[in-house]
């Protein structure tokens, strides 16, 4: 990567900051497209980032319900797949604007993966697909969402205290051994972003969110994560992966590191495949 | 003087002001805008806030029962033409004391509603009730700072302003432009963790703080003198109900809250005053609708971006903006209910 997330984060942060209260005007198509040019330079250096087509694709609704809670999938075709080693999420007009980077496994699927994110306004999402030998191909997509970043979060805070840092996974069928195991996995973390500000005190709540997502099977990495602040409240990834040996039983382990340095990990037993 | 240049979404009748010649000729400096100003921020330009306290016309307000009344917020969502006075707020007069139960959505509707009091009494105003952390029903507590109320909330209200506020004031800026103006945060200073008597002189409101429901800082009171029950946002009618705090809790609070007998109950969007508990069946009927085909649509799969198209479809039809509100109260169950 060429920037930490958090300093191309602060960057835009205190332009983010720098505009409260004032009505922005809507980007034209030129602006847009100029701002993709500069994260992706931020981003990629002077690598070659060639357009996806029908390679890569992200999965959004095209408006959001809820602009603090919205759905992404990045998918990658068939054929590219086996060849995929690195997946970039940027929402481009965040505050923070890369969102997701996950780093792949040789073991892991990746055809799909999903999460939920915020988004603080209208913009562009670019999906990035990185090959074992370094081609990087992107595609994008236009999202109608605001608010996201600074949307409050929390409906029962007392509930999301004493939940922190508990996992929810949950395997799909497996009807057919050789395929690829589908994994749904949820977290408990505020995930907060740092923006909301507390009228009384005027001092912001302090951002607390993850950092890093490991998750390995038997020992195997299948996808490392580096997180940031538009991943929404209690992060749920949905991902998939083939098990080196599908009849054997193994052991699922996530792992994750938040900004305030708490640690939590949990492990869940894969049956194997014939059993299930 | 009705002062309406738009009208165009108004489906109720409007917050009519009786707008005084000073109000007039300050209205003309707007004369140039077609968005409706009103009274109030006219003739405050002109004069000072403190001038134009004694010429704010009063929010209209019906007494539902004896020394209660009920302003009826409009089914809309914030805008400067409303001035975000879109929720049931009011106050009670006892013989000693007045409490204002929700001081409305902005300062505007807080100084109209703070005249509608004066226009039935000089009694001091005690008590500023905010029944919980959204803006439509707490945003105009700042119209009566001058009173020196205790303003009394739910012990989680500080918390969920702390989260919320800041974002809360900016979207009603936003969105109301200078009819949002006055319009400040105040925290609670009296807290309730569970109940909370207070004395209006031979008149006793019993608060009493609810578990997570409609948010996760609810209060509602009971007046014991004419056995109402106002309980806020606890009840939606015809208005569809939102879910910003905990769908199951909020069923749950309402299986409790059915077992209180009460000649009528208050709810924070819908008619001034309903029936108790017959008005209640309608938002318990969509909250399980919700309940039980979210859960549906989690054990099948379905993702949490287009589960809201297989939920609670029966319910389509029956309630006042429904498209605005339901999908995002299915993406808020979703998130709740992923985790049984």
């Amino acid at each position: 990567m060429g920037v930490t997330p958090t300093l191309l984060g602060r960057a835009a942060l205190v332009l983010w900051l720098a505009l409260p209260g004032l009505a922005r005007a809507e980007p034209t198509e030129a602006e847009r497209m100029a701002r993709w040019a500069d994260l992706r330079h931020a981003i990629f250096g002077y690598r070659v980032v060639e357009d996806a087509g029908d390679l890569v694709a992200i999965d959004a609704p095209a408006r959001a319900e809820d602009a603090a809670t919205v759905p992404v999938a990045i998918r990658v075709a068939e054929t590219l797949a086996p060849e995929i080693r690195g997946l970039y999420l940027v929402i481009d007009n965040n505050p923070s604007p890369l969102a997701a980077h996950f780093v792949l496994g040789p073991i892991a699927d990746a055809r799909e993966i999903a999460t939920r994110v915020r988004i603080d306004d209208y913009t562009y999402l670019h999906a990035v697909a990185e090959t074992a030998d370094g081609r990087l191909y992107a595609t994008a997509r236009f999202i109608k969402a605001a608010g996201g970043c600074s949307a409050p979060a929390g409906k029962d805070q007392a509930l999301a205290l004493e939940r922190l840092g508990k996992m929810k996974l949950n395997l799909a069928d497996r009807s057919r051994p050789e395929e690829p195991l589908g994994v749904k996995l949820l977290i408990s973390h505020p995930n907060s972003s740092g923006l909301q500000m507390d009228q009384v005190t005027r001092n912001y709540i302090p951002a607390d969110f993850m950092q890093t997502l490991e998750v390995t099977y038997n020992g195997q990495p299948v996808f490392r994560l580096e997180s940031d602040i538009a991943i929404s409240e209690d992060p749920s990834f949905n991902f998939g992966f083939r098990p080196s040996d599908p009849l054997a039983p193994g052991v699922i382990k996530a792992e994750i590191l938040d900004s305030s340095q708490r640690h939590f990990s949990q492990s869940w037993p894969v049956p194997a495949a014939a059993q299930m | 003087m009705p002062i309406r240049l738009v009208s165009c979404s108004r489906v109720e009748a409007p917050i009519e002001r009786q707008a005084g010649p000073l109000a007039r000729a300050g209205l003309l400096l707007f004369f140039a805008s077609i968005i409706r100003r009103s009274a109030v921020l006219a003739v405050a330009v002109v004069l000072g806030a403190t001038a134009s306290r004694a010429e704010t016309a009063a929010l209209p307000v019906t007494e539902i029962a004896s020394g209660i009344f009920v302003h009826n917020g409009v089914h809309e969502e914030a805008s400067a033409a409303n001035e975000d006075a879109i929720a049931n707020v009011g106050f009670i007069i006892g013989d000693q004391a007045v409490a204002v139960i929700d001081p409305g959505g902005s300062f505007a509707e807080g100084s109209a509603l703070r005249a509608a009091i004066r226009a039935q009494t000089d009694r001091p105003i005690r008590y500023v009730i905010l029944t919980h952390v959204h803006p439509d029903h707490i945003f105009g507590a700042a119209a009566f700072r001058n009173d020196h109320p205790d303003f009394v909330g739910h012990a989680k209200l500080p918390g969920a302003l702390a989260q919320r506020g800041d974002y809360y004031l900016r979207r009603l800026q936003n969105t109301l432009g200078e009819e949002a103006s006055g319009t400040q945060i105040v925290p609670p200073t009296v807290l309730v963790s569970d109940t909370l008597d207070l004395d209006l002189g031979s008149r006793r409101l019993t608060l009493r703080a609810h578990g997570p429901a409609h948010t996760d800082n609810d209060l509602t009171i009971y007046d014991q003198k004419t056995r109402t029950l106002w309980l806020a946002d606890l009840l939606f009618v015809d208005r569809i109900p939102v879910i910003d705090g905990s769908l199951l809790g909020w069923l749950k609070q309402l299986n409790e809250l059915t077992t209180i007998s009460a000649d009528r109950a208050v709810p924070g969007h819908g008619p001034v005053s309903v029936s108790w508990p017959a008005a209640e069946e309608p938002e318990q009927r969509y909250l399980e609708a919700v309940a039980h085909d979210t859960r549906a649509a989690i054990k099948s799969g379905i993702g949490i971006a287009n589960a809201y198209r297989q939920v609670a479809n029966s319910e389509r039809g029956k309630w006042l903006l429904f498209d605005e509100y339901h999908p995002r109260n299915v993406t808020a169950s979703y998130k709740e209910l992923e985790w049984e």
